[in-house]
C-alpha cells in the first residue's frame, strides 16, 4: 500500500509527459487522457484513504534510503483529506474545462503537473521535497494562469511568478537554516532534534512562514491573487481557488506542528502572538477590501484572504479543536471557493456579467448557478448546516479553549464582514431587476454539474463535518501532543 | 414520562421541505402547485396532532440524532413546549394556505411559485425550531428560517422591499451570531447544549459572570426575532411583505420562534432557580415591560394599518417575555397561554388587513372609515379579535392576560402588573377608534361612499373563511379554554419546568 | 576583522538577497525584475553552498583514501534549486516576450495603465 504514495505523485507526472508527447502526434487528445489519469488518481487516493482508516499513519521510504538521510512519503489522517481534495477537485474541474477551458494538450500537461505538485506537497515527509513540489505546482500554476489569451493574463501570471518565487525562495532559505541547525531534512527527525530556543530556529520559522504565507496569499502578501484569479481562464480560476492556497495551508500546519512542534511556540510565545496578529489583520483586511470590489472575481479573491486568515488563526492558536477547525476550514473553503468561481464562470459565460452591478437579476438566466452561489455564499458566511459553520464552531471552541476572547471576536466579525459583500451579491442576483436581457450563451451540463456538486458538497460536508473532523483529529492530536 | 424513538418529528419537519421541489416544478399549473402546498400542510398538521396527543399522554418523541459538531448532535425531540409551538404553527399554516391562495390570486401577484416554495421552506424551519432538542439544532433551524423567509420579505422587489430585506437579514443573522456565541459559552461551561427541564444544573450557576454573559447573548440573539426593544426595528419595515407573510410569519412563526428560543433558554437551559440566583430575570422583565409600553404607544402614531399591527405584535410578544422572565409558575402559565392566544388573534387581525387591501386597496387606518358597510363580517371579526388583544372577556386574550396578571400580583410585582394594565389601555386606544370608525363613522358620507363604490359586500370566501376560523378558535379558547390542547400543554410545561 | 572575513560569504549572500529583492520590488522594467529575482535566488544558493563548505574536504566518493568528505547533500540541494530557478526564469522570460508582443513595452507603470484601460 505504501507504494501507492509514490504512485500518487508519479502517475500525474507520467500522464503529463504522455499528454505532451501525444500532443505532437495528434491534437485534442489532452482532455480524455487527463480524465483517465485523474480517475486513476482518485482511485489511488481512495485506496490510500481506506488504508489510513484501517491502519493509521502510513509511510514509504524512497529507494530504501532510511531517514534521516533518505526521503520519506507519509500519509496520515491530516494529509489524506487534502490528497482526496486535490484528486477529486481536479477531476471535477475537467468537466468544467471541457466546454470553457483551453483545449490544447500543453494546457492539460500543465494541469496534471499541477496535480502532481500539489499531491506531492501533501504526501511528502521531507522539507526540501516540499519545496520542490511547491515550485512544481507553482510553475504549473503560472503557466495555467497565462493560458488565457490576451496580455493581461500574461501580466497576471508574471506578477504571480515574481511574488510566488520570492516566497518559495524564502521558504528555501528557511529550509537552509533548518538544515544548518540539524543536518537533516526529514520532518520527523527535525522535530526531534530542533532546538526550540535557538535564534536560528526562530528565523527559520519566520522564513518558512513567510514563504507559505505568500502561497496562501495572506495580507499583505496577497497581491498576486486578485489579478491571477481575474485574468486566468475560468477553469483555471476554479482549480487554483480550490487547491493551491489550500495545500499551502496544509503545509503550514504540517510544518508548524510536525517540524517546529508545540515546544517552539511554548518557548517563543511572541512568535505565536505575531502570527495571530497577522492572521487577524488578514481576516479584517480581506473583508474590508472585498466590500469595495466591483469585479466578482476580485471580490472572491479578497474573500479568500479573510478565509485563509481564519485558517491561520486556527493554526496559530495551537489547541486541538483549533487546528482541526483550521483543517476543516481549509478543506471546506477549497470546495466552496472552487464552487463559487465555477458558478461565476457559468454566469459570465451565459450572460457576460462579471461585475456585481451587472449581476442584477441574473438569477433568472442562470438559475442553477445562482442557486449554487447563494448556497455557497451561506457556507462562506458560516450559516449552519454548511461546512463553513462547522469550521467556525471548531475555531471558536479552539479560541475559547486558548482563552482568547479577542480571536473569538475576530471569528464572529469575519462572519459579519462576509455577510455584507456576499449578501449584496445574492441580493443583486435575486432581488434586483435585470437591466436588459442579453443574448444567452449555451453552457454545458458539465459546468452545471460542477456548480451543483460544489453546492451540494458545501452542505453535505457540513452535515457530516464531524466525520471529517474525527478522521483528522487523531493525526492532529498526535502532532500537537506527541 | 416515557421517551420513544420515532420518525414522526422528522416527517413533521420535512413534509413541507420535501414539497418545495414539486411546488417549483409545477410553476405552470397553479392549482397543482397549490395542491402540493395543501397536501404538505395537511400532512404536517396531521403528524403534529398525533404528536400532541402522544405528548398529552406523557410521551416524548425523539428522532435518532446526527453528530454535527463535537459533543453536540442535531436531534429532534418533541416535548410539551415544542408540541405547543408546532401545533399553533401547523394549524395556522393550514389556514394561511387557503388565505394565501385567495390573496395572491386576488391581487394577481407575480412570482407566486417562489412565494409558495419559500413559504413551505419557512414552515419546515419553524417546525425545526419547535422540535429542536438542543441549542445547536435550534440555531441551525433559526438561521435556516431567516434564509427561507428572506425571499418572502423582498417579494415585491421594490426599493422599499429590498431595504427591508437587508435590514431583516442583518438583524436576524446578527441575532444568530449572538445565539452562536451564547451556545458556545454554554457548551464551554456545561459540556452540553441539550434542553433539560428545569435547567442544566449547577454548572451554569458555578460561573456567574460567564453564565450571565451567555444569557445576555442568547436572549439578545433570540430577542431579535422576538422583537424585544431595541432589537425590534426590523419588524415594522418587514410589513412591506405580502400580508399572508406578515400574518403567519411575522405574527406567528418567525417572531414566536424568537420567543420560543427565549422560553427554551429560560426554562430548559437556565431554569427558574438559576434565573433568580443569577439575577438575570428581573432585567429581562423590565426590558419586556418597557417594550410592552413603548411599542403600544408607538402603535398609536402609525398611519398604516399593518405597521400599527406590527407594533402591537411587538408589544404583545413582550407580554410573553415578561411572564417568562418573572418565572413563577403562574406567570409562566400565563405566558404560554398567551403564546397561542395571541397567535390566533393576531393572525385574524392581519388577515383582515390583507382582506381589506385585496378588496378595496385600502392600507391606511384613516381610509378605513365606514368600511363596516362594505365588509361587515370582516370588521366584526376584526373587532372581536382586537377585543381579545385588549383583554376583554370571552376572547382568548382575556384568559392569558388574566393568568399573567394574577401571576404578577401573586409574585409581588405590582409595578409590572400595572404596566400590563397601562399597555392594555394603550391598546384599547389604538383599536377602539379603528373599530368604531369602521362601523360608526363620524361623517355619514364615509359610509355612503362604500355603498356608492361597489354593490357587493364581503370578500372572497378564500379570504374570509380563514379570518372567521381564526376568530372562532380565539373565541372558543376564550369561553372554554380547557377544551383546547394549549391549556393542557401549558400545564405540563409548567409542571415539568419549574 | 578576521571574524568578519570568515563570515564574508554569508555577508555576500545577504547582500545578494537584499539587492535582488530590492530590484524585484522597485524596478519598473519587467526584465530587470526577472534579473533581480535571479540575483535573489543566487544569494540563497550561495548561502547553501557556504553552509556545506568544508576546508580540506575531498569529493564524496569513497576511494579508501580517507580524509574528511564533503557532505554532498547541500550541493544536491543547490543543484536542484538551480534547476528550479532556471525553469522559473525560462517561464518568466517567455511571459516577458509575450507581454512585449502584446503591449509593446516592459515598463510596469505603463502596463498598469494599459491593463486598467482594458
Amino acid at each position: 500500500m505504501t507504494d501507492l504514495l509514490v504512485a500518487l505523485v508519479v502517475l500525474p507526472i507520467l500522464a503529463s509527459a504522455s499528454i505532451t508527447f501525444a500532443g505532437w502526434l495528434r491534437e485534442r487528445t489532452g482532455w480524455p487522457m487527463a480524465v483517465l489519469a485523474l480517475l486513476g488518481q482518485t482511485a489511488l487516493a481512495a485506496t490510500v484513504t481506506v488504508g489510513v482508516l484501517e491502519r493509521g499513519r502510513a509511510s514509504h521510504t524512497i529507494g530504501g534510503f532510511v531517514p534521516p538521510y533518505g526521503i520519506e512519503f507519509v500519509a496520515d489522517g491530516l494529509s489524506v483529506p487534502f490528497v482526496v481534495l486535490v484528486a477529486g477537485a481536479s477531476l471535477a474541474v475537467l468537466a468544467y474545462a471541457r466546454e470553457t477551458g483551453p483545449h490544447s494538450n500543453p494546457f492539460y500537461a500543465l494541469y496534471l503537473l499541477l496535480v502532481a505538485g500539489l499531491t506531492g506537497v501533501c504526501v511528502t515527509g521531507d522539507v526540501f521535497t516540499l519545496y520542490v513540489f511547491l515550485e512544481i505546482s507553482g510553475l504549473a500554476a503560472y503557466g495555467l494562469v497565462a493560458s488565457a489569451s490576451g496580455g493581461d493574463a500574461a501580466l497576471a501570471a508574471l506578477k504571480y511568478l515574481l511574488v510566488g518565487t520570492v516566497g518559495a525562495t524564502f521558504y528555501l532559505l528557511g529550509v537552509g537554516y533548518l538544515y544548518a541547525a540539524t543536518g537533516t531534512l526529514n520532518m520527523a527527525a527535525l522535530a526531534a532534534t530542533l532546538s526550540a530556543e535557538s535564534t536560528l530556529t526562530v528565523v527559520a520559522f519566520g522564513c518558512v512562514v513567510l514563504g507559505l504565507a505568500v502561497k496562501m496569499a495572506l495580507f499583505p502578501l496577497h497581491v498576486w491573487k486578485p489579478d491571477a484569479y481575474e485574468h486566468a481562464p475560468w477553469a483555471v480560476s476554479v482549480l487554483l481557488a480550490a487547491l493551491v492556497s489550500t495545500v499551502a495551508g496544509y503545509a503550514l500546519i504540517r510544518l508548524t506542528y510536525g517540524v517546529f512542534t508545540v515546544r517552539f511556540f511554548a518557548a517563543n510565545p511572541l512568535v505565536d502572538e505575531v502570527l495571530i496578529a497577522g492572521a487577524c489583520v488578514s481576516v479584517l483586511a480581506g473583508g474590508i477590501l472585498a466590500f469595495r470590489q466591483q469585479s466578482v472575481s476580485r471580490l472572491f479573491a479578497y474573500s479568500s484572504i479573510t478565509q485563509f486568515g481564519l485558517a491561520t488563526l486556527g493554526i496559530a492558536l495551537g489547541t486541538v479543536p483549533a487546528v482541526v477547525g483550521a483543517a476543516v476550514q481549509l478543506l471546506g473553503h477549497g470546495v466552496m471557493k472552487g464552487g463559487l468561481f465555477a458558478a461565476a464562470g457559468v454566469i459570465e459565460t451565459r450572460t457576460r456579467a462579471s461585475t456585481v452591478d451587472a449581476y442584477a437579476g441574473r438569477s433568472e438566466d442562470a438559475p442553477f448557478a445562482s442557486g449554487a452561489l447563494a448556497v455557497i455564499a451561506c457556507g462562506l458566511v458560516g450559516i449552519p448546516p454548511t461546512v463553513g459553520f462547522v469550521a467556525k464552531w471548531y475555531l471558536a471552541v479552539g479560541a475559547l479553549e486558548a482563552d482568547s476572547l479577542f480571536v473569538f471576536g475576530v471569528v464572529l466579525a469575519s462572519t459579519f464582514l462576509s455577510l455584507t459583500y456576499f449578501g449584496r451579491l445574492v441580493q443583486r442576483l435575486y432581488v434586483d431587476a435585470p437591466e436588459q436581457t442579453p443574448e444567452l450563451e449555451r453552457i454545458s451540463t458539465g459546468m452545471s454539474g460542477v456548480v451543483i456538486g460544489a453546492a451540494a458538497a458545501t452542505v453535505l460536508l457540513g452535515l457530516f463535518g464531524f466525520a471529517l473532523a474525527s478522521f483528522a483529529q487523531p493525526a492532529v492530536s498526535h502532532l500537537l501532543h506527541p | 414520562m416515557t421517551e420513544t424513538t420515532s420518525v414522526l418529528p422528522l416527517i413533521a419537519v420535512g413534509a413541507s421541505a420535501v414539497a418545495v421541489v414539486p411546488i417549483l416544478l409545477s410553476r405552470s399549473r397553479p392549482n397543482l402547485r397549490e395542491g402540493w402546498t395543501f397536501a404538505a400542510a395537511l400532512v404536517k398538521f396531521g403528524v403534529v396532532l398525533l404528536l400532541v396527543s402522544g405528548v398529552r399522554n406523557g410521551t416524548t418523541y425523539v428522532t435518532p440524532s446526527l453528530q454535527f459538531v463535537p459533543g453536540v448532535e442535531l436531534v429532534l425531540r418533541v416535548d410539551a413546549l415544542g408540541a405547543l409551538f408546532a401545533l399553533v404553527a401547523s394549524a395556522l399554516w393550514l389556514v394561511t394556505c387557503l388565505y394565501s391562495v385567495g390573496y395572491m390570486r386576488g391581487l394577481d401577484e407575480a412570482n407566486q411559485t417562489r412565494y409558495f416554495a419559500a413559504f413551505a421552506g419557512s414552515m419546515s424551519a419553524t417546525i425545526g425550531v419547535a422540535f429542536a432538542g438542543n441549542l445547536v439544532t435550534v440555531l441551525v433551524a433559526y438561521e435556516l428560517l431567516t434564509l427561507a423567509t428572506y425571499p418572502l420579505v423582498v417579494h415585491k422587489r421594490t426599493t422599499e422591499a429590498r431595504a427591508a430585506g437587508r435590514k431583516y437579514v442583518l438583524y436576524t443573522l446578527a441575532g444568530g451570531l449572538a445565539v452562536f456565541s451564547g451556545t458556545l459559552l454554554v457548551y464551554a461551561l456545561t459540556g452540553t447544549t441539550a434542553f433539560t427541564p428545569g435547567g442544566v444544573g449547577d454548572s451554569l450557576s458555578a460561573n456567574p459572570v460567564f453564565a450571565r454573559a451567555a444569557f445576555a447573548l442568547l436572549v439578545g440573539g433570540f430577542g431579535v426575532k422576538a422583537a424585544l426593544a431595541p432589537l425590534h426595528g426590523w419588524l415594522p419595515d418587514a410589513m412591506v411583505a405580502p400580508t399572508p407573510v406578515s400574518s403567519l410569519l411575522h405574527a406567528v412563526a418567525v417572531v414566536k420562534s424568537g420567543v420560543f428560543g427565549i422560553a427554551r433558554v429560560v426554562l430548559y437551559v437556565y431554569g427558574t432557580d438559576d434565573l433568580t440566583s443569577l439575577g438575570v430575570g428581573m432585567p429581562l422583565a423590565v426590558l419586556a415591560a418597557a417594550t410592552m409600553l413603548f411599542a403600544a404607544a408607538l402603535a398609536l402614531r402609525q398611519t398604516s394599518l399593518k405597521r400599527g399591527l406590527a407594533y402591537s405584535t411587538v408589544s404583545q410578544l413582550s407580554y410573553i417575555l415578561l411572564g417568562l422572565a418573572v418565572a413563577t409558575p403562574g406567570t409562566i402559565r400565563g405566558a404560554l397561554l398567551h403564546f397561542s392566544a395571541h397567535a390566533f388573534m393576531k393572525i385574524a387581525l392581519f388577515f383582515c388587513a390583507g382582506l381589506v387591501y385585496v378588496e378595496t386597496h385600502v392600507e391606511t387606518i384613516a381610509d378605513l372609515r365606514g368600511i363596516g358597510r362594505r365588509l361587515p363580517a370582516t370588521m366584526t371579526a376584526f373587532a372581536v379579535a382586537s377585543a381579545g388583544l385588549v383583554g376583554l372577556p370571552f376572547v382568548a386574550g382575556f384568559v392569558s392576560k388574566w393568568y399573567l396578571l394574577v401571576g404578577l400580583v401573586a409574585a409581588a410585582h405590582p409595578l409590572l402588573a400595572g404596566a400590563m394594565l397601562v399597555a392594555g389601555l394603550l391598546k384599547l386606544l389604538f383599536f377602539w377608534p379603528i373599530v368604531s370608525a369602521a362601523f360608526f363613522p363620524d361623517d355619514a358620507s364615509d359610509g355612503a361612499r362604500w355603498d356608492r363604490e361597489t354593490r357587493q359586500t364581503e370578500a372572497d370566501w378564500r379570504l374570509l373563511v380563514p379570518v372567521l376560523l381564526a376568530v372562532a378558535v380565539a373565541v372558543g379558547y376564550g369561553i372554554v379554554p380547557t377544551r383546547f390542547p394549549f391549556f393542557d400543554l401549558a400545564d405540563r410545561i409548567v409542571e415539568v419546568a419549574t | 576583522m578576521t571574524g568578519l572575513l570568515a563570515q564574508l560569504h554569508y555577508i555576500a549572500s545577504v547582500v545578494l538577497v537584499a539587492v535582488g529583492l530590492f530590484v524585484v520590488m522597485d524596478d519598473e522594467n519587467l526584465l530587470k525584475k526577472v534579473l533581480g529575482l535571479n540575483v535573489f535566488q543566487t544569494g540563497v544558493f550561495l548561502f547553501f553552498v557556504t553552509v556545506g563548505f568544508r576546508r580540506g574536504g575531498s569529493p564524496p566518493i569513497v576511494t579508501g583514501d580517507g580524509g574528511p568528505y564533503v557532505n554532498p547533500l547541500p550541493q544536491v540541494l543547490v543543484l536542484t534549486a538551480i534547476v528550479v530557478g532556471v525553469s522559473v526564469t525560462a517561464v518568466a522570460l517567455a511571459l516577458v516576450v509575450r507581454i512585449y508582443r502584446e503591449y509593446g513595452t516592459l515598463r510596469e507603470d505603463v502596463l498598469r495603465e494599459a491593463v486598467a484601460d482594458d
